[in-house]
């Protein structure tokens, strides 16, 4: 893995000269370069032949840079950058007057280094460069080149290479040079690929269950030391949130996603399997009972997790047309397979899909409560209205059959006078019977 | 059922006209002794009570105690129709929708019938006690009418004196002011012009010459108006009436604000 020091830094800039970065030793900088120079992290141990080479992305088939080291193999290079807003900069000085430093914002003092000073690149763009299994590389050409072309032929290691080549020109002088490439090659197909003997020939045909299998270790291994705080935020904890249907029922998801389950070793990974395998038959026998009081099992956040970690291959890694198929594949049961069951996963997200939209159908019946009239009190309220309609009515009608003096005695001051009911006490009803 | 006939109905255009400008709607509450009303205007500190007694009446029939809620601006409307000296029959059912009133000419010739929707009307009624005033004022209607209305010109506000000498009108406005004062007089070719006064103790009150004016419209009624006082008492304004029947006023004094 590439480590963020300088020194191969400096030492691999002459080698990203290739295409787009043109670091500038020169003194003076007239005005900002139309190719500025990119800042990149390379590993540590590469070879000196190692180069940067222009291959086909396997997921969406662009045209894109990776380095190649003969002994290493395939890097892909991830960039990281500051968001828009921070405004960054790189400060790039000499070798020697910048030690071990590596990430520093452009205020920072300068030395009068031999690069004039240094350097000052507009962009804050790191270029990362991370180990990639070639077997993403060689994918494509596996792929099927449509959602319909389903049929796939056997064939042998050179026809394989010769697609690649044809894919990806800068395939060629890779092979040519790296005489070790071809067999790595192979060695990858083989892992993802039934074979077949013709003659003294192999041939090779991608095998779905095979890939997944792959996929399906690495995402292990991703999920192995938990997956990284923005994936498990974004993907893990909103799914497993239980919707809160009253106030009894507490929300045990937090608790369930700690790490120490996390980071449980690769034994008790095929171990949890197994239970995962026997919640399953519990949780489908009694599908109606759980809802009132529905947990988070032990097993559900690594399940979660895996198919987080082996979602995020498909999608960054595996060209389209392998996606669907892989995807069935990893819905459908597999009896055999090694893989995981993800059934168990599947009914709890249902579960709290359901109990989900439950709270959100109650939500929407208590907001409408609270906002518009229920219709218990809808015939009382109407009543009302025409009770106060008819008033207002009555009123008017008052107004207008009124006479003069009634209105001429309206207006007269009567500050000071006292009510009747003041001097004369208010009569039984009925005082006439 | 209720039946009375009234031999004019100039009577009853008086009277309605009289309380049709303090009151919009009231009850009439008829039983076998006559025909009352009591109503209160909008600001409850003037009262009208009337009662036209069923000898007025010829016939009086009135099987059961009815409350005639009539809207007094419809029932002046009706009344306009009948000439006074039409002979006036009002009708109504035990429990009425409307009240019909009948109006024949003298002759018999002409007879018009009006029928009235009634309404349904909530007022309080109170219980006015008899009262041993400390002045009673007889004077003639007219007399009083042409007081309150030459005073009203110049003040809201009339004070009353009473005192031996005689009753004293009392106002002032922006204009000025003005009093007018009555001795008691009698007279005996003409006592319809008596003065009385009949006092126990001097009284002073002051009362607002709009709602007296207003009581004035009843002055048709009869020649002779009554004015009872006692301090801090609403003044009883009173028309008397043939057969003992009459309308009453009552208007509490403004205190403590004399201007």
């Amino acid at each position: 893995m590439a480590k963020t020091r300088s020194k191969p830094n400096a030492a691999a800039e002459p080698k990203a000269s290739k295409p787009d970065s043109d670091p500038s030793t020169k003194k003076t900088i007239p005005s900002s370069d139309l190719n500025p120079p990119k800042l990149f992290v390379l590993p540590k141990d590469a070879s000196q032949s190692a180069r940067i080479v222009t291959l086909d992305s396997p997921a969406n088939g662009t045209p894109s840079k990776y380095l190649f080291c003969p002994e290493k193999g395939f890097y892909e290079f991830t960039r990281i950058a500051a968001p828009k807003k921070a405004s960054r900069s790189w400060l790039i000085t000499s070798e020697k007057g910048v030690g071990d430093e590596e990430e520093k914002p452009a205020t920072q003092s300068n030395d009068a280094g031999q690069i004039g000073s240094g350097y000052i690149t507009k962009t804050s763009d790191l270029f990362v460069a991370t180990s990639l299994d070639m077997l993403f590389l060689i994918l494509p050409i596996l792929a099927p080149k449509s959602v319909k072309d389903t049929k796939q032929h056997f064939l042998s290691l050179d026809d394989h290479l010769d697609n690649l080549i044809s894919l990806s020109p800068h395939w060629k002088p890779l092979l040519w040079q790296t005489s070790s490439l071809k067999r790595r090659i192979e060695k990858r197909l083989a892992s993802i690929c039934d074979t077949v003997d013709a003659g003294d020939e192999t041939m090779y045909r991608l095998s779905h269950t095979k890939l997944l299998g792959v996929l399906h270790k690495k995402a292990e291994r991703m999920t192995k030391n938990g997956l990284p705080a923005s994936m498990e935020d974004k993907f893990v904890k909103p799914a497993l949130n239980i919707p809160i249907m009253n106030i009894k029922r507490e929300t045990s998801t937090l608790s369930v996603t700690s790490t120490p389950e996390s980071q449980d070793s690769a034994t008790t990974v095929t171990e949890s399997q197994t239970t995962s395998a026997t919640t399953a038959t519990s949780f489908t026998s009694d599908p109606e009972l759980p809802p009132t009081t529905l947990t988070t099992p032990p097993t559900i956040p690594p399940l979660l997790r895996l198919r987080t970690a082996l979602n995020y291959l498909l999608t960054a890694y595996i060209p389209p047309t392998l996606r669907q198929p892989l995807q069935t594949l990893l819905t459908s049961p597999q009896p055999h397979s090694t893989l995981h069951d993800f059934t168990p996963l599947t009914a709890h997200l249902t579960a709290l899909a359901t109990l989900r939209s439950e709270a959100t159908a109650l939500r929407s019946i208590s907001d409408n409560i609270s906002r518009k009239r229920g219709f218990a009190d809808d015939d009382e309220a109407a009543a009302e209205r025409e009770e106060k309609k008819q008033k207002k009515e009555d009123e008017e009608r008052r107004k207008k059959t009124e006479s003069r003096g009634v209105k001429q005695l309206k207006k007269v001051n009567t500050s000071g006078m006292m009510k009747l009911s003041a001097f004369f006490t208010k009569a039984p009803v009925k005082k006439k019977a | 059922m209720l039946e009375a006939r009234l031999g004019q109905a100039a009577l009853l255009k008086k009277v309605v006209d009289a309380i049709k400008d303090l009151v919009q709607d009231c009850n009439f509450d008829c039983n076998d002794s006559g025909i009352a009303l009591q109503a209160m205007d909008n600001s409850h500190v003037a009262l009208v009570s009337m009662l036209l007694r069923s000898e007025a009446f010829s016939p009086f029939r009135c099987d059961r105690n009815i409350a005639l809620g009539i809207n007094l601006s419809s029932l002046t409307k009706v009344l306009r129709a009948a000439q006074s000296e039409d002979i006036l029959t009002l009708k109504a059912e035990d429990s009425p929708d409307v009240v019909n009133l009948v109006f024949e000419t003298k002759d018999s010739d002409r007879i018009s019938e009006y029928d009235i929707k009634l309404m349904d009307i909530d007022q309080e009624h109170l219980g006015i006690p008899e009262t041993e005033y400390a002045a009673t004022i007889s004077l003639p209607a007219a007399e009083f009418q042409r007081i309150c209305r030459d005073l009203s010109a110049l003040s809201e506000s009339v004070s009353i004196e009473c005192t031996k000498e005689g009753v004293k009108f009392n106002c002032s406005g922006d204009i000025g002011s003005g009093s007018i004062q009555l001795r008691a007089h009698t007279s005996v070719d003409n006592p319809k012009e008596n003065v009385e006064i009949d006092l126990t103790e001097p009284v002073a009150l002051t009362f607002s010459l709009k709602y007296l004016v207003n009581f004035c419209k009843a002055s048709g009624l009869s020649d002779q108006v009554k004015l009872c006082l006692s301090n801090e008492v609403p003044l009883l304004v009173e028309y008397g009436l043939s057969s003992n029947s009459y309308l009453r006023f009552y208007l509490a004094p403004k205190i403590g604000d004399d201007e």
